[in-house]
């Protein structure tokens, strides 16, 4: 690939007077620039000092942010020329879309959609965008946090009603995915309620299914198990409305007794890694909850944790015997 | 999260090797002198680069021996000549990656050069770092910039009008209105409660409203909470009880931490969710073991400590872990060799500095009567 030409040897750049970057004689971590950066922001600095608002300055600050995505006077100075000059902003939104993918992770390029997204409020092929870079990474902070702005800020019932099917997908494709979990929690309980949503406890109910059926899958993921623990919290429901749902899941492969094949409380999937030590501590946390005698359920409990299924947390689960004594001597 | 338990305890007491102390000085004095242009997407924020090499060498203990007494000199007017003021106040600017001169005296920013609030949390600290004496520093004008940057949520911005923000640029607030000892450039409620609407259902804190609970974003919550001048705790014992359970379930069997549920252990974790757990009094639930296990692994074999074993280093991830080690020194044994290689002084959690530099950073800073 060769090299761009220089602004400095392009004539229709003539007329702007190019300002080097200023640095002191000894700097801290100065970056060694390519002259090709170097050249691009003696040229944008030079722009910023006249004040231009043109074009050509669109192309100089995309090359620029081509170089440099995370450069915020860049986006900054590119977001007000584009209106100053009454730029299309469905133009930029697809140019947008190509450097989205390429700078997944740069804060500055899912910014600038934000901006241009008050301006164009188009929300829902955006969602269908977001759903694009998924395949690249579906876990990115970024694009889930501009997901869950969208949605919010547009708020629009039309835009919500697929959401659950999204998630389901994502899910689907990696069960232990927490950002689709959060996704789910935040579509279902803390938007608001959306249409077709009304009925609450029939949403409650259809949410304890899924989350039930998904831990009898896999019942060693953390995210499913905050879930389950999330819905009951968010509704003030003691967890011991689960115990029975719960119980076979603390227990080995050969105690299993279920034999009938009950809806609301789905059994551990053949060949699940058991006991589970997710299932022990929701257990721990129900016998807690009860106090008086039950507490020494728990303990024995947490020890087997500390001791057997999660090794590694061992003063954690020592912590907990603690904390349940002392409250059972008071 | 169940595993092999004679697995387990092999690693509770796996070998420690050396923490490789000139290594990583040196990593971070080689990033100092200069970056590739490879990492130009560092230049908006070279003055954080800075904070995290120098800080490094301060909980090495190496900023006298490492860096010569002109270095230090020419390094904090470097720091001076990135105060700026303007209309909104003043503060620090990252870099002068937009400055075609230097400032002249009574010279006022543009709109596109202002004082970035993260950048001036790190220039605060990197100056006490390297003992300044803080006799330039614009007190009033930093608590006008503070004003200038929190939003109608309680948010506040990096920079000025802009819209990016979320709860990073908090925490530095509430650091920056901590040093000065003077609470007068920030509605601290009204903050409060944007804090809280970042609270997920996990337990722990996304980077805004809606936002999935992540590492650091708890800590910074955590942190701010604490820093707050207000008299009680605004999180109830159920509410700490439930951030703290989400935290530690955070280590992995290998003694690392991951940001976030099911993801995997990053380095930089091991000082966001294990401090945030120091901050929340329950800093014994941490595997400071197994954690050093951890970070050992991620050493890079020329210096430096990357983000996961096998990766590069850089000198964010080599603080922080050097930070986590001085909040979690290891608990060492007979047979562990070079253990004096993983002693550190102790570490103020909150403003994230080495103890003895907090106390600089806060006798010098504060707004005097």
């Amino acid at each position: 690939m060769t090299e761009p030409t220089r602004y400095a040897d392009r004539p229709e750049w003539s007329d702007v007077l190019p300002v080097e970057q200023y640095e002191n004689a000894n700097p801290l971590a100065p970056i060694f620039y390519t002259n090709e950066y170097k050249d691009a922001t003696n040229y944008f600095r030079g722009i910023i000092k006249t004040g231009e608002k043109s074009q050509r300055v669109l192309e100089l600050t995309e090359h620029i942010i081509r170089l440099n995505p995370a450069h915020y006077t860049a986006w900054q100075y590119r977001y007000e020329t584009l209106l100053a000059i009454d730029s299309n902003l469905e133009d930029e939104l697809q140019l947008m879309d190509e450097l989205a993918i390429t700078h997944l992770k740069t804060y500055q390029v899912w910014h600038h959609r934000r901006l241009l997204m008050l301006k164009i409020r188009k929300p829902a092929a955006e969602l269908v965008f977001i759903a694009k870079t998924f395949k690249v990474d579906a876990k990115n902070y970024h694009t889930w946090s501009y997901r869950q702005w969208l949605l919010a800020y547009f708020n629009d019932d039309e835009l919500w009603g697929g959401e659950l099917d999204f998630v389901e997908d994502l899910l689907y494709a990696d069960i232990r995915n927490n950002s689709a979990w959060h996704h789910r929690f935040f579509t279902v309980f803390q938007s608001g309620v959306h249409d077709g949503e009304e009925n609450r406890e029939r949403v409650l109910k259809r949410e304890l299914i899924y989350v039930k059926q998904s831990i009898s899958l896999v019942p060693n993921n953390a995210s499913a198990w905050n879930y389950i623990r999330g819905i009951l919290e968010h509704h003030s429901i003691p967890y011991s409305r689960v115990t029975t749902f719960v119980q076979p899941y603390t227990l080995s492969m050969d105690e299993q007794t279920a034999d009938l094949v009950d809806l609301d409380n789905p059994p551990p999937s053949k060949g699940a890694h058991l006991p589970c030590a997710f299932a022990i501590e929701f257990f721990a946390d129900i016998y807690e909850a009860e106090g008086g005698d039950s507490m020494l359920k728990a303990t024995e409990l947490w020890k087997s944790l500390g001791n057997e299924y999660d090794i590694a947390r061992k003063k954690y689960w020592e912590h907990r015997i603690r904390e349940g004594l002392r409250a059972i001597q008071t | 999260m169940s595993g092999s338990p004679s697995l387990l305890t092999t690693l509770e007491n796996h070998y420690l090797p050396p923490l490789a102390r000139v290594a990583h000085a040196g990593h971070v004095k080689r990033c100092l002198s200069g970056l590739p242009s490879s990492q130009v997407d560092l230049d908006p924020g070279r003055m954080a680069v800075a904070f995290y090499c120098l800080g490094s060498l301060d909980l090495l203990k190496m900023v006298q021996e490492k860096i010569s007494q002109t270095d230090r000199e020419s390094w904090r007017e470097w720091i001076w000549e990135q105060q700026t003021r303007g209309k909104y106040g003043s503060g620090f600017r990252p870099s002068p990656f937009m400055a075609g001169s230097m400032l002249s005296e009574g010279a006022r920013y543009t709109d596109y050069d202002m004082p970035h609030i993260i950048m001036t949390y790190t220039a605060l600290l990197t100056l006490a770092i390297l003992r300044d004496d803080f006799s330039r520093l614009d007190k009033q004008g930093i608590l006008s910039f503070l004003k200038a940057c929190q939003r109608e949520d309680g948010s506040f911005s990096t920079v000025p009008g802009s819209g990016e923000t979320d709860l990073r640029t908090l925490y530095c607030a509430f650091v920056i209105s901590h040093l000065l000892n003077d609470w007068s450039g920030v509605d601290a409620d009204g903050a409060l409660s944007f804090i809280a609407s970042c609270r997920s259902y996990e337990g722990g804190y996304g980077q805004s409203a809606h936002c999935e609970a992540n590492g650091g974003t708890t800590y910074i919550a955590m942190a701010a909470i604490h820093l707050a001048p207000v008299t009680s705790n605004p999180l109830s014992p159920s509410e700490i009880r439930k951030t703290i359970e989400w935290a530690v379930h955070k280590q992995h069997q290998s003694g690392g931490f991951c940001g976030r549920t099911n993801k995997l252990a990053d380095a930089c974790y091991c000082f966001w969710i294990a401090g945030s757990l120091k901050i929340l009094g329950a800093g014994d639930l941490v595997n400071s073991r197994s954690l050093a296990v951890f970070l050992s692994s991620c050493q890079f074999k020329f210096g430096g400590i990357s983000k996961a074993p096998g990766e590069h280093p850089d000198p964010y991830h080599t603080y922080l872990s050097l930070a986590a080690l001085s909040m979690f020194p290891p608990p060492l044994y007979d047979n562990d060799t070079n253990s004096s290689s993983w002693a550190f002084e102790p570490l103020d959690p909150l403003i994230n500095a080495r103890k003895e530099t907090a106390e600089w950073a806060r006798s010098h800073i504060a707004i005097k009567e």
